[in-house]
């Protein structure tokens, strides 16, 4: 097999991110950058040495040499660029959430599965170097059965995205956010049998995203798990994140600031503090699905299991919508 | 200002010995007796505390003129019996949190209380360590504007003794932490809460005879959301006895509190990591208030009907948990 070509449609924060990750993976050469908005493409293109910059998507998907399509676009426009990606025979890596609708993600599991491409969705806890080091010492039986987790997620709201103001287009913090969280806790303890949130919108204005959601989730296995996600912590808040499971023999515990190997303060910004990594979880993430296809894998997160998160995350809308306890599998869409 | 004489009433509680260990040090009070129902229990704490005047009987201590104040540190569920006791023979009171393991129990309390005209206080300790204060001072100062959601945990190793056992206790885990961040969650909103739905399970310890953990949601009648993460779920081994944390979100800033984290990273050759504590001594500062809440003559700062809400929580949440559904406060009794 040649060389790989690459599109990456949606040139914000998370395809900028991407781009970057796939400027890196031998093998693989970005063909296009593609935003609505010409000159984010243009200046993605030329940061990464795309030969093409485009604002229409569907060009890349007649591009012969265009053999991945790396969808960073807003969620609601996920299912529509998925199906016809894969329709178009193009192995699609999709930024998280699948989608907001359960049917969706059954398109576009389908038509990948019918189109014989591969595809995954992007959830990068699964590379995150604590979040990869604590599901391995979780199945390594270190602390034994896994029975009670904690997990919170603390931002800001994204006022970059306007478009998660709107519950439709967005899903609001819990589906946006906390479907980290989640998507990790099922990789790590197994599948949600019933979901109760609370929440709502507290802070945002003109918001019909929840901006703020707890949720207690039950496990199939009986343990259970405290799920919390902000967005109305105050402007500057540095983006804060904790990790806790109690097993039968033992616990583990981890955040995203105490055990920082870096921390960097300039003046009238907040401190940056984190663990620098060569390869960053998002390197690790698109090299992976890189090398699932040149040598035939599962993906690590197939949309099967990426539907199985997201419908988590919809159950605690409806139960912070409905005030009552949510049995999973859902019956109908949320949103 | 007269000193006043104290008698504690059963050392059961672990936390009456660092309560006897307060009183000793005050100038304004004296430990003058103690009472216990275990003769071992009863000899160890006159031991370490120095105390002559020892009864087997707390009918007999209550009879002594002499003793202005008791503190009522037994076994959860001998609270309401000692606490009445101690209300008909005309002594002020603090009682260890749980205030009972019933509201029934809990509310013949307080009217025994008042009807003698003595104060009962309840041990809410946590409204008087000093960053737990300073965050009420910030909030009623408006620091972070108005109170949206509150979460909390209280987690903890497992006391041991009787503190599974259902008919001593009252419950686990839940009786054990629940009452001490509901409590700081409605000192801090001056709301009371308007629904509970709780998860409950006996998940890590399954030789226990209660519940050793619980995940609650709460809801205050204005609207704000809470939460309470409580468990004995901290290893035996663990670096430090536990945690009381609180994240407060409000229209306008965010407190993070982590109350005993003051600690010294602390290692001795041959022995594993712990955190040696050094922050503020909420029992010190909560005894020394219940001496002056007397000497004054004032409302102590938690009171016995503090102590009957944080309860209705924790009847709630098992309740909740139970029927697998929220359930309405106040409970209909």
């Amino acid at each position: 097999m040649g060389e790989l070509g690459v599109a990456v449609i949606g040139c914000g924060f998370i395809g900028n991110v991407h781009l970057r990750a796939w400027s890196k993976v031998k093998g693989s050469r970005i063909i296009a950058a593609v935003d609505l908005i010409g000159g984010k493409a243009k200046r993605a293109a030329e940061a990464y040495k795309a030969p093409y910059w485009l604002t229409d998507y569907t060009k890349v998907l007649e591009m012969r040499e265009v053999d991945i399509v790396d969808v960073c676009t807003p969620t609601y426009t996920h299912a529509e660029i998925v199906v016809s990606a894969a329709k178009s025979g193009k192995h699609v890596l999709c930024e998280k959430p699948i989608a907001l609708r359960l049917s969706d993600a059954d398109d576009m599991i389908g038509a990948a599965r019918k189109a014989g491409v591969k595809f995954m969705v992007a959830h990068c806890l699964r590379f995150w170097p604590e979040y990869v080091e604590s599901k391995r010492l979780v199945e390594s039986g270190a602390i034994g059965e896994p029975r009670i987790a904690r997990a919170y997620r603390l931002s800001p709201f994204p006022e970059w995205a306007p478009w998660h103001k709107d519950r439709r287009l967005g899903g609001g913090v819990f589906v946006d956010m906390s479907i980290h969280d989640v998507d990790f806790l099922r990789w790590a303890m197994g599948e949600v049998e019933e979901v109760f949130a609370r929440g709502g919108t507290l802070k945002t204005a003109d918001s019909t995203s929840h901006d703020f959601t707890h949720a207690i989730l039950k496990f199939k296995s009986g343990a259970i798990a405290y799920v919390e996600g902000s967005w109305i912590q105050p402007p500057g808040f540095p983006f804060t994140t904790y990790l806790e499971i109690v097993g039968t023999h033992g616990m583990l515990a981890v955040d995203n600031h105490s055990p920082a190997a870096l921390k960097v303060y300039r003046p009238g910004e907040p401190p940056a503090v984190y663990t620098p990594f060569e390869e960053d979880a998002y390197d690790k993430e698109v090299k992976h699905f890189y090398e699932c296809i040149v040598r035939d894998l599962e993906p690590a997160v197939p949309g099967e299991e990426a539907k199985k998160t997201l419908e988590v995350t919809l159950a605690a809308v409806k139960s912070v919508d409905e005030g009552r306890p949510i049995k999973l599998p859902l019956e109908g869409e949320v949103l | 200002m007269r000193k006043l004489r104290f008698a504690i009433l059963s050392f059961a509680h672990i936390h009456a010995w660092s309560y006897a260990r307060v009183l000793k040090s005050l100038e304004e009070a004296e430990l003058a007796a103690i009472y216990d129902d275990d003769p071992e229990r009863l000899r160890r704490a006159a031991e370490a505390y120095g105390v002559k005047d020892l009864y087997g009987d707390y009918r007999q201590l209550l009879k002594r003129e002499d003793i202005d104040a008791v503190v009522i540190a037994s076994e959860n569920a001998k609270h309401a019996e000692l606490a009445i006791a101690a209300a008909e023979a005309g002594k002020h009171m603090i009682v260890e949190k749980p205030l009972a393991t019933t509201l029934e129990d809990a509310e013949k309390m307080i009217k025994a209380a008042e009807k003698a005209g003595v104060k009962l206080q309840q041990a809410f300790v946590m409204r008087y360590h000093d960053a737990t204060v300073a965050v009420k001072n910030l909030l009623d100062g408006g620091t972070v504007g108005k109170i949206l959601a509150v979460m909390t945990t209280n987690h903890g190793k497992f006391p041991g003794l009787w503190f599974d056992d259902p008919k001593l206790a009252g419950g686990g885990a839940v009786m054990d932490h629940v009452v001490h961040t509901a409590d700081l969650m409605r000192w801090y909103t001056r709301d009371e809460f308007d629904e509970v739905y709780a998860v409950i399970g006996k998940n890590i310890r399954p030789d226990l005879r209660s519940e050793d953990c619980a995940l609650i949601s709460l809801r205050f009648k204005s609207g704000i959301v809470g939460s309470i993460d409580c468990s004995w779920s901290r290893p035996n081994t663990f670096y430090t006895w536990g945690d009381v944390f609180l994240a407060i979100y409000g229209t306008d800033g965010f407190i993070l509190v982590d109350a005993f984290r003051p600690c010294i990273n602390l290692v001795i050759e041959g022995k594993p990591l712990t955190w040696h504590y050094y922050g503020p001594d909420a029992d010190y500062n909560m005894i020394k208030d219940f001496v002056y809440a007397i000497q004054e003559d004032r409302p102590p700062r938690a009171t016995g009907y503090d102590g009957y809400k944080a309860l209705e929580v924790s009847i709630a949440a098992y309740e909740s948990a139970r029927k697998g559904l929220p359930v309405k406060l106040p409970l209909q009794r």
